[in-house]
């Protein structure tokens, strides 16, 4: 186990080396003048040098990369090109803490109602609530989050009409504006865990032991909640690292929808505005997240099936 | 089990809008705006040097204070300045500051502050590129822009409520471009304390100081009580940069303001929105065209372009394609602008005098070969360059190839145009919106041979003769529209431009706001203390 996890430490630095590299040359490579964004598509070719020179732009690649990096090791991502003199590390800790607590908040809802749903519909497999529930959670599954923003902000409207209570449709700052992002964000994987988690009990009660805890006379509480949960909560965790990631990346539609200030949002607007040193550093910092997401998942996946780690 | 779990979800979206509503403050919209700048996550800077978008020089405009500013019906009034006289060469302007003009800290706002912020502005280590642009005529500035000079000569504290500023050549629109955010005053004793940190929590010199900046999110302004026209009403300016959102926050009333920026409420929306006492809709002093690569055939040729413009049916374009939502336009000046009540006669839809101009420029369909228009992605551009295409291959027989850009290359490909005209654009769909209302911000500075925006390389030596007049000429209102007129004429016969129309800008104002006019330059705040929200 150690020596797998050991194997994965020693290999992420290249990743995230070769991902600095790649995200670096496609910005660079990307047609677009971070000067000229700045300057609003002006020609006053004094200033375009001056700027350009300030930032770096005028040298040759291979010394903005390596500065860049040398940077990056110093823990120093450089200056926003857009919020001249604006601290890129300022602006994205901001964005990380945002999106984190959204993302833990739309993981913890979507966990606390999909695996009782699973394990409701799954206790009773073809049963009428099973078909009912199932069938509501793979519409979450697959109803794209910008539909499922456009159908709560039009209930949330017809409410508003009425004179009802109704709910910011976007914005940050209050705890009101969490509602609606964290229920669109939360229904994708809501619903795949629910289905994943009917799946997993479906599977579990079929096993022997199962029959022989029913055999052994257990209560059938007893035996779900001892003997067929804890087995079945295997498959489901390991998703959960994957999912954050999912969650992740969903925010990026979710967060710039609901102009959420998140790193998903600072990326997004980063590339409309050519802000290299934003992109870069965004990029590095939701791969090193997957990354370091799936190395705990192992980890957890580990400590909880005895079999994963005698052949780790 | 079923009823319970059923209850138990009742009762938590019960909760949920009761924690809502709790948490809303009733009185919380009690004195303050909310006005919504979309396009932008963040304010790119406090210090107006700078800003260089129209949402940073909206938040600008309400923190600080300049010598100057626009009245609601753009007419230059006097502001931390009480007053001016100009010299009779018109080198030489002098202003005499406000008594007890102060900044939101209470400390004096002296001449010595002025010239600071007007250097500052101009200083290469600075940053920011509206100084060098708008402040250019003041005498010596080109020396502080490139550096060669850390003292602006033409601008000189005479005395604590004393400036004087010399500039290069008079001219008329000189009051103008110091009505612009480059020209705003900054405390010279903070920003020289704390050269970088100061931007954050400015001392302001204007109607407005920041109360708080939620990076990414909104900044809150609270009335200066320090300026002479002090505000009762505390504005807050959220940054979404999404206009559908901007839009759907308004319909639940969480904003006053929506749509002021450039691209207004969103077109899907015109008609359900037009309906409201909320909406208001002015004609921008803006203008989309077409500009041609002036240089290489076959638009070298003014009887190409001129075939071009008239094979262009205007009226359609505006009423029918864009469903009316734009003013069709036949010259230069947006509507407005002073000089655009003088005629102009353009060039209106006639498809035979089409096919004359090519004839008389002895070239056919044929010999021209294909022709590329190439347009920034955004907004109703595609269907707009995708009409034009079919006009020019309908009435000329013409064949228009479209080369699509995103927005940011499609400007470092017109600033190719601009450096290597043989090797640049032959033909792009573009707008000019205005710095300021004077016409030579559309005559000169787009047409004058050589000058930094004419992109297209578009020539003509009696045009140049005419702008180079107008632009010094001082006192006589009437005789420099005049000259201004005569160029546009000619630059409108020759097709320096393809003038196509005027955007509209649609926004919604909150009908209780009193004391905000719209106008083709946005929204204005004539008087800071006459602004209110009623009930």
């Amino acid at each position: 186990m150690l020596k797998l996890i050991a194997k994965r430490l020693v290999s992420l630095p290249f990743v995230v080396i070769s991902i600095t590299f790649i995200t670096f040359i496609v910005g660079y490579m990307a047609p677009g003048d971070p000067i000229l964004a700045m300057l609003g598509g002006r020609t006053d070719p004094a200033a375009y040098e001056r700027l350009k020179h300030s930032y770096g732009l005028d040298q040759p690649w291979q010394d903005q990369y390596l500065d860049y990096l040398s940077g990056l090791l110093r823990g120093d991502l450089g200056l926003s090109f857009r919020f001249q003199g604006r601290p890129v590390a300022d602006i994205i800790a901001s964005g990380i803490s945002v999106s984190t607590a959204l993302g833990i908040a739309a993981l913890a809802g979507s966990l606390v109602i999909g695996i009782p749903v699973g394990l409701w519909a799954g206790v009773h497999p073809n049963s009428k609530r099973d078909r009912v529930s199932m069938i509501l959670m793979l519409m979450l599954y697959s109803i794209p989050s910008f539909v499922l923003i456009g159908l709560l902000r039009w209930i949330n409207y017809q409410f508003y009409l009425r004179g009802l209570p109704s709910l910011p449709v976007a914005g940050w700052g209050r705890p009101e504006h969490w509602i609606m992002p964290v229920i669109v964000l939360a229904s994708a994987s809501m619903g795949y865990i629910a289905r994943l988690t009917r799946v997993s009990m479906l599977e579990v009660q079929k096993q022997d032991y199962i029959r022989t805890a029913h055999a052994k006379g257990l209560y059938n509480r007893r035996v779900l909640w001892t003997h067929a949960l804890r087995n079945a909560a295997l498959p489901i965790l390991t998703v959960i690292g994957p999912s954050i990631a999912f969650v992740v990346t969903g925010a990026f539609v979710v967060e710039n929808l609901f102009s959420i200030p998140g790193i998903g949002f600072l990326s997004v607007q980063a590339i409309q505005q050519r802000d290299y040193p934003v992109i870069q550093s965004t990029t590095v910092i939701l791969a090193l997240s997957v990354l370091v997401m799936n190395l705990i998942t192992d980890m957890l996946y580990m400590a909880v099936d005895p079999r994963v780690r005698v052949e780790g | 089990m079923k009823t319970k779990h059923t209850l138990h979800l009742t009762l938590l979206s019960v909760l949920l809008l009761l924690l809502s509503m709790a948490l809303t403050p009733v009185g919380a919209q009690e004195a303050t705006l909310r006005w919504s700048l979309e396009g932008i996550n963040d304010l790119v800077s406090l210090d107006p040097a700078k800003a260089s978008d129209s949402q940073g020089f909206t938040a600008i405009g309400l923190l600080y204070g300049g010598l100057v500013r626009l009245d609601g019906d753009l007419r230059v009034i006097p502001d931390v300045a009480e007053s001016w006289t100009t010299s009779e060469d018109g080198l030489s302007y002098t202003f005499t500051l406000r008594e007890g003009a102060a900044f939101s800290d209470g400390s004096p706002i002296t001449a010595a502050d002025v010239v600071w912020s007007l250097t500052h502005a101009l200083d290469p280590n600075t940053g920011g590129w509206t100084g060098p642009f708008y402040l250019s005529n003041i005498a010596g500035a080109s020396a502080v822009a490139d550096g060669s000079a850390s003292d602006l000569s033409g601008a000189v504290a005479v005395d604590e409520r004393t400036v004087q500023l010399t500039i290069n050549q008079p001219s008329a629109y000189f009051l103008s471009q110091l009505t612009f955010g480059s020209a705003k005053i900054i405390s010279k004793a903070q920003a020289e304390a704390d050269p970088t940190g100061w931007e954050l929590a400015p001392l302001t010199s204007g109607a407005y100081q920041v109360q708080e900046w939620n990076r990414g999110q909104n900044i809150v302004l609270a009335p200066n009580t320090y300026y002479w026209q002090a505000p009762s009403v505390s504005i807050a300016l959220s940054f979404n940069p999404d206009s559908e959102t901007a839009y759907q926050l308004y319909r639940t009333g969480e904003l006053d303001i929506v749509g002021s920026q450039q691209n207004g409420i969103p077109p899907a929306h015109v008609a359900e929105a037009s309906a409201l006492p909320d909406f208001q809709s002015t004609s921008l002093f803006a203008v989309r065209y077409v500009g041609f690569n002036n240089t290489i055939p076959p638009f070298n040729d003014v009887n190409v372009r001129r075939a071009f413009a008239l094979a262009v049916d205007k009226a359609t374009l505006a009423n029918d394609v864009l469903q009316g939502t734009v003013v069709a336009s036949d010259r230069i000046l947006p509507l407005g602008i002073p000089a655009s009540e003088l005629p102009v006669e353009g060039l209106s839809y006639d498809p035979e005098a089409a096919r004359a101009a090519l004839a008389e420029a002895g070239v056919t369909p044929e010999s021209i070969g294909p022709v590329t228009l190439t347009y920034g992605v955004e907004g109703d551009n595609e269907r707009i360059v995708t009409v034009l295409q079919s006009f020019w291959q309908e009435n000329l027989g013409i064949t228009v190839t479209l080369e699509p850009l995103e927005l940011t290359t499609f400007s470092a490909r017109l600033n190719e145009t601009f450096e290597n005209p043989e090797a640049g654009l032959q033909a792009y769909y573009s707008i000019w919106g205005a710095d300021y209302p004077d016409p030579q911000n559309f005559i000169s500075q787009q047409l004058r041979t050589g000058v930094g925006n004419n992109n297209g390389h578009y020539s003509n030596a009696e045009f140049d003769a005419l702008v180079d007049q107008a632009d010094v000429l001082v006192g006589d209102v009437e005789n420099r529209l005049g000259l201004y007129n005569q160029a546009e004429q000619i630059a409108v016969s020759e097709v320096g431009w393809l003038p196509l129309y005027n955007p509209r800008l649609n926004i919604l104002v909150n009908p209780n706001v009193q004391g905000i006019v719209f106008n083709g330059q946005g929204l204005i705040i004539p008087d800071f203390s006459a602004l209110a929200i009623g009930s």
